[in-house]
């Protein structure tokens, strides 16, 4: 209940904030804690949009999570509830004022209480080992990430003297270049192992499953966006030179990791048959998507003449944030529904749910449809402008950054495309055709709460997805606000808010124009049509009859599984997955009569195998040799400190002069 | 003729094109046979199976869920509310702004996704592997596709097909750039595959060694699997019209009025033909492709078309 209470508070707040004006910025000095620094909380346009993505998709786990835990662990004793609840109100208390935060020290204070909680979360439904190990990792990376933000803000609070944001800007004003790119680095560093960009990813597709599903969907629906928020404080705001572009490298940096993420995320959800894991995969994707507008945004800020053309990439970019929120957080939800009725998260063991939860089934649909980018859903909006922000910048660009400007494009579309197929499977292994366990056999309709906590989520995706222009206007206050240029309303709905239009060459002579509206309505029109004539002329005889097996009778080995409906896919990009698979056989007596077949295939995780295998190789390397060193004389080690010391007094004494 | 379309004219071009899907269908059937040395079915022979579909009776599997009936009306009205997307006698952006070339793919996207779930709905190995391979082949297709209408609209500057069509003007081939021809190659690589045709898919046969579209629509019948060939006979005609939205964008331009009109389907007419006599000549002279190259056969397309938009941009 208080999570519910906070969102709607930080709902109005937000809204207040993104209807109020560009200029408005909200400022509240908190109680002080440290006699060092003073706390404070600012929530301009951006912190208030954030802030609604948070409220929107908190609404609906705090709807959607008490029934959850009741009914998905009923043995649980109500200590270990008390600490979810407890827990996940701390999170999202955390998520929401560090996107208000004012100050370096509120926001990694904020952002610490955001990591342990949600990894409080994750280890809270240890079934086996395998969570606590997933809790690990995650923590691990979490604080790898958390030391690099500490080093960037660190070098810039030690120049200003003080932690809040304000201060920050003015000490960043004065910095050589060399330094500024490298605290930007250090910042994205942490920011994208949160977010869970390519090559940093590989926490993620363990830790956001394992959480309980409302929580899961907040983590991937809204945690990763707090990801974005901070690349796009740092890189507009804080950091940013006073006057002139950003520096080059900063948006290429983004815009490749962005076009990297969303293909491979989706390439590995494609043969996910966890169905949470495949989610958080996609999650990967999508980030991605979105780091590929903010990428696109940072390369034309403030060049001659691009200024609507980066309000345009922003706005695709933070679009795409609260699209992203909406279709993850239901699907993650619907996935939780399956979860909690079945007990079972891999979809070979589920199948025909639909019949059996007909409501989660829908709605997961329709999520599958959104994350698809497929119109009239809101998935397709926000590709459709990232689409026309890559196009206008191909055409401003000339030779090889045009030339990769438009490959990115082609690669967001194989995305689209991949993300299509990935859901079929998903949805089709999981909800339709015959059960395949007595498990998915026994399965029941979720309870109305959890329903209703769907619902509105998928609601968000409809009306985003159908009047979108409606969306610009919140999206004014970010958008000016940080780019100082036009605003997203001025850009994109400047027809309308029925019409999407955007202006795609640089001469803005020949405007790019859709209505998302338009397309609905005739499409609901046609299909009414449709629907007549699919009833046929006259009343013709309807009759149901087995599926046809070729003259077997049809049970549940027949329905296609999702390894081999990703088989061919598996095949054709065999060198990014190097699939495995052991194949054994069991005869009797005679090898001509085959008993039994066993059948084992995995996949690799490029990154995994190829970094993190290696670091870690290197690491136990290196440790053994150290080990051969460490005889167990007390002296020898007193000798090793004082000479590590010397060295390092050393280094700070150059270093000061 | 160019200038802004009224909205009334877009519904009856687009009620056009699902009026003619069928008989394009035919014509290529008829050139296949005729080429085959065989008399062949008469070109209204998709009407006449679209008839007696709509008069048949209902045979559902037993397993599928509440979606599977539903499926075929959501299919036809995706594909036809793609064909209102493209213009057809007329060149110029629609009055009222609908969709632009993005919003066709996705919607044609859109149809396919949706004959995928129903094919996996009612629960047995063909839809599944009609299902699979379908959703492997067009994933590939799909950016090749997007490749193609982003090296076009690189140089009108806009993505919207009737503005696309007008930029371009009537000016035949004469006036085409390396950059179109290349473009033009990597379409016709890929229409034999966006229309589930030889080389990539064959329409003639459900055998499971060849099927991804036929295989996906094995479960449904009567007038559900009616609306589900009207669709995909649809599909076919809108490809073929994107393709000459974006190439052989050419009506007689000094007409005006209703004679405008009646010259600009005429020349929708034989573009549609020729474009037909084309996928017809494919299917007779090659063979299908096994499913696990049908990869580099479309690997052709995409350097085609990744060639056209470097050129375009360097």
């Amino acid at each position: 209940m208080a999570a519910l209470a906070g969102a709607v508070v930080g709902l109005a707040l937000s809204i207040g904030v993104l209807l109020g004006g560009p200029g408005r910025v909200l400022t509240q000095p908190l109680p002080v804690l440290f006699p060092f620094a003073r706390l404070s909380l600012a929530v301009d346009g951006l912190s208030a949009y954030f802030l609604l993505v948070i409220s929107l998709v908190a609404i609906a786990a705090a709807i959607y999570g008490p029934a959850y835990l009741r009914t998905h662990s009923p043995e649980a004793g109500p200590a270990r509830q008390a600490a979810q609840v407890a827990a996940l109100n701390v999170f999202l208390g955390g998520m929401a004022f560090l996107c208000c935060a004012g100050d370096a020290l509120t926001f990694l204070l904020c952002w610490e209480g955001m990591t342990l909680a949600s990894y409080v979360l994750v280890v809270s439904d240890d079934e086996d080992g395998e969570n606590a190990r997933a809790g690990l990792l995650y923590m691990v990376m979490a604080h790898g990430g958390t030391a690099l933000l500490l080093v960037a803000f660190l070098a810039l609070t030690e120049r200003a003297g003080a932690f809040d944001f304000a201060a920050l800007r003015v000490a960043a004003a004065g910095l050589d270049p060399t330094t500024r790119t490298t605290l930007f680095f250090l910042a994205l560093g942490g920011f994208a192992t949160k977010a869970g960009v390519v090559p940093l990813h590989v926490w993620l597709p363990r830790a956001h499953p394992a959480a309980p599903s409302h929580v899961s969907a907040l983590m991937s629906g809204v945690m990763l966006k707090v990801a974005i928020y901070g690349i796009l404080r740092f890189g507009f705001d804080l950091l940013a030179p006073a006057a002139g572009p950003l520096p080059s490298s900063w948006g290429w940096t983004v815009l490749v990791l962005g076009t990297t993420s969303a293909v491979l995320g989706v390439l590995y959800a494609l043969q996910q048959h966890d169905l949470k894991r495949l989610l958080a995969f996609h999650s990967v994707e999508n980030i991605g998507i979105i780091l590929i507008g903010v990428g696109l945004a940072m390369i034309l800020w403030r060049q001659e003449g691009a200024g609507a053309l980066a309000t345009l990439a922003l706005a695709a970019a933070l679009l795409h944030t609260v699209n992203h929120a909406a279709f993850k957080g239901l699907l993650f939800l619907g996935a939780g529904s399956v979860l909690s009725r079945t007990h079972v998260r891999n979809m070979e063991e589920l199948g025909g749910l639909a019949r059996r939860m007909p409501w989660t089934a829908g709605l997961f649909l329709l999520g599958a449809i959104s994350i698809s980018a497929l119109p009239p859903l809101n998935g397709f909006v926000s590709e459709w402008l990232t689409f026309q922000a890559l196009l206008g910048s191909a055409s401003r660009f000339h030779g090889p950054a045009g030339l990769a400007v438009v490959f990115s494009a082609a690669m967001l579309a194989l995305t689209g495309g991949l993300a299509a197929a990935c859901f079929v499977k998903a949805f089709g292994v999981t909800f339709l055709g015959r059960p395949r366990t007595a498990h998915a056999e026994h399965a029941t309709e979720a309870p109305p709460s959890m329903i209703a906590g769907m619902m509105w989520l998928a609601a968000l995706c409809v009306a985003l997805g159908v009047a979108p222009g409606y969306a610009m206007r919140l999206l004014d206050a970010p958008t000016a606000g940080l780019l100082h240029g036009p605003a997203a309303s001025a850009v994109v709905t400047a027809q309308g808010p029925l019409v999407l239009s955007t202006a795609l060459s640089s001469t803005g002579t020949d405007a790019t124009s859709i209505s998302m509206t338009m397309v609905a309505a005739l499409l609901i029109a046609l299909a009414a049509m449709a629907w007549v004539l699919r009833r046929g002329w006259q009343h013709a005889p309807r009759r149901a009859a087995p599926t046809w097996t070729c003259g077997m009778s049809p049970t549940a080995r027949f329905d296609y599984t999702a390894t081999a409906f990703a088989k061919p896919l598996r095949l054709i990009f065999a060198a990014l997955y190097r699939p495995r698979r052991e194949v054994t056989r069991e005869t009797a007596g005679t090898p001509y009569v085959v008993s039994r077949i066993h059948y084992a295939g995995e996949i690799v995780d490029l990154a995994e195998t190829e970094i993190y295998h290696r670091v870690e190789r290197h690491i136990s390397a290196l440790s053994q040799a150290i080990r051969a060193r460490s005889t167990g004389r007390i002296h020898g080690y007193i000798g090793f400190v004082l000479g590590a010391l010397f060295v390092a007094l050393l280094l700070f004494g150059v270093a000061r002069r | 003729m160019i200038g802004p379309r009224p909205f009334a004219l877009v519904l009856i071009e687009m009620a056009l094109l699902v009026l003619a899907g069928p008989l394009v269908t035919g014509i290529i059937q008829k050139i296949k046979a005729r080429l085959q040395c065989r008399q062949g079915a008469g070109v209204l022979q998709p009407y006449r199976d679209l008839a007696k579909l709509v008069r048949k009776g209902t045979v559902q599997a037993d397993t599928a869920s509440g979606f599977f009936r539903s499926i075929p009306v959501l299919v036809l009205a995706a594909t036809v509310t793609a064909g209102a997307l493209v213009p057809v006698v007329r060149l110029g952006p629609p009055s009222f702004p609908l969709g632009d070339a993005v919003m066709l793919l996705g919607l044609l996207a859109l149809a396919r996704f949706l004959t995928a779930v129903g094919a996996l709905d009612a629960g047995g190995a063909f839809g599944g592997m009609g299902a699979s391979r379908e959703m492997t082949v067009a994933p590939l297709v799909e950016p090749v596709m997007m490749m193609v209408v982003f090296s076009t609209a690189l140089a009108a500057g806009t993505t919207e097909l009737g503005a696309l069509a007008a930029h371009r003007g009537t000016s035949w081939i004469f006036s085409w750039h390396a950059a179109d021809f290349l473009g033009f190659a990597a379409m016709l690589v890929l229409l034999p595959a966006e229309t589930g045709r030889i080389p990539v898919d064959n329409p003639d046969t459900h055998l499971e060694l060849t099927m991804l579209h036929e295989g996906m629509l094995i479960e449904h019948s009567g007038p559900g699997l009616g609306c589900m060939l009207l669709a995909s006979h649809t599909r076919q005609i809108v490809s073929l019209a994107l393709v000459s939205a974006l190439f052989f964008p050419v009506g007689p331009v000094s007409a005006t009025g209703a004679t405008g009109l009646l010259l600009g389907a005429g020349t929708f007419a034989v573009k549609v033909l020729v474009l037909a006599t084309f996928l017809a000549l494919v299917e007779s002279s090659y063979a299908k492709l096994r499913l696990f190259r049908v990869p580099q056969y479309l690997a052709v397309g995409f350097v085609c078309a990744l060639t056209a938009l470097a050129l375009r941009i360097l």
